[in-house]
């Protein structure tokens, strides 16, 4: 027999005429004449199934109006204030401090973390809750000028720490530091930390720091130059979203 | 239509207009995918906008030679939503909408074929408005070619090559853009 002539097959891709004997035993041979009806006949069951996406609700513009302003936050370099000893731009927690303070900064922050342990010990007892409980989560684009294939997540805990994991980012002379910035306004940050050699880190966030505020997660690049403030060198950012 | 090659070039210069025309033609779609996958209103509206923000971030990586934009966007949306699934699924908020999905009796739809639906409705949409209307016609209200031409007016000959050159169109559209689109010749599952 021949092949089955396209009109035909589509008429049987539709299910509006049953296949003939000779044809059912054409398309049992015929690999081409089989897959195009296969494909021809998936096709259809798809399109007429296609009534069922009006479930589907336009997109809110409430949405739209996040993405833009991910977007511009994105696209804003960190302001890093002109004037060195200018900390009325900054937050306390992120005043200008000399590199050799970072110990005592990070013993306070270990401190703080094991006041928030003991805080969520005792919660603990009347509810209990996995230590990884998870209270908020961002995933982190890189920004224009760098690799698009650096990239990564960052997640807070509920045990009062953040977890930063973080691929492909691209090779520094320096470190890689971790921020929670203001997107509303970018000259306000917490430093949190730095990342280690493989890219990864388990991060204290110090406590009352309000995530709803410094919900924007930002990992920069920066130099050995004894500057603690950021660098105004963003690699990755993302928003924390509960 | 050749509107993808313009919103690619546009988005690709940076144009913020071009992202939100995206957002307005598919930004439903993608929505629409990460709600069926996730199960949960509030994680598919923070996935459609991770998408976006991808999107945009990652704008030079769409090449409409290899597909359509709406593809692209449903592939990021996927990944986006595989990705928090996996990083939630401590949260409880997951595992309690994924709990209650279980006693569904019918399996869950697979991401490709919901990926699939959404790229022959979309083809459907684009479709020259004779081959669209007929093959309606044929898809929504189950009549013949027959009856089709009745209710037309037009010959039967006429039905016919619309139908066949409608079909053909979304035949091609979904072997460039579907769900399984580019892994179809290693098997049928691209699976996740």
């Amino acid at each position: 027999m021949e092949h089955l002539d396209p009109d035909r097959l589509v008429l049987l891709a539709l299910s509006e005429d049953s296949t003939e004997p000779d044809e059912s035993m054409h398309l049992a041979v015929c690999p081409g004449c089989r897959s195009d009806f296969e494909s021809l006949h998936h096709v259809a069951t798809l399109a007429a199934e296609g009534p069922s996406l009006g479930e589907q609700s336009a997109a809110p513009d409430r949405i739209w109006q996040a993405i833009e302003s991910e977007i511009a936050q994105l696209n804003r370099p960190v302001r890093v204030p002109d004037q060195p000893g200018d900390n009325r731009a900054f937050p306390p927690a992120t005043r200008r401090r000399p590199r050799r303070l970072l110990a005592p900064v990070l013993a306070a922050a270990a401190a703080a973390v094991l006041a928030v342990a003991g805080t969520l010990a005792v919660t603990r007892t009347a509810d209990r809750q996995p230590p990884d409980h998870v209270a908020a989560h961002a995933t982190l684009s890189p920004l224009p000028e760098v690799p698009p294939a650096a990239h990564g997540s960052a997640t807070v805990l509920t045990d009062g720490t953040i977890e930063i994991d973080t691929r492909d980012l691209p090779l520094t002379t320096g470190f890689h530091e971790v921020w929670l910035i203001d997107p509303a306004d970018t000259t306000r940050m917490v430093a949190l930390g730095n990342l280690s050699q493989d890219q990864d880190a388990l991060l204290p966030v110090p406590p009352g720091v309000d995530l709803n505020r410094y919900r924007l997660v930002d990992v920069s690049d920066e130099p050995h130059d004894g500057d603690a403030a950021h660098s105004g060198h963003s690699l990755l950012r993302g928003t924390l979203t509960s | 239509m050749n509107s993808d090659d313009e919103l690619a070039g546009q988005l690709r210069d940076g144009d913020e207009k071009a992202l939100r025309a995206a957002y307005d033609l598919y930004g439903a779609a993608v929505l629409y995918l990460a709600q069926r996958l996730l199960g949960n209103r509030a994680d598919a509206e923070d996935v459609t906008q991770l998408t976006f923000v991808a999107a945009w971030t990652g704008r030079d990586t769409f090449d409409p030679e290899r597909g359509s934009m709406l593809g692209w966007l449903l592939g990021i949306a996927r990944r986006k939503a595989v990705d928090r699934m996996r990083s939630a699924a401590r949260s409880d908020r997951i595992t309690e909408t994924v709990r209650a999905q279980l006693p569904l009796a019918e399996p869950p739809e697979t991401p490709d074929r919901i990926v699939d639906r959404l790229i022959v409705a979309d083809e459907l949409g684009r479709l020259p408005e004779d081959q669209r209307r007929t093959l309606q016609l044929a898809f929504f209200d189950d009549l013949t070619h027959p009856q089709i031409a009745a209710v037309t007016g037009l010959p039967l000959g006429t039905v016919k090559s619309h139908i066949r050159r409608g079909m053909a169109n979304l035949r091609r559209r979904w072997e460039v853009d579907g769900g399984t689109s580019g892994s179809r010749s290693a098997g049928p599952s691209r699976a996740l």
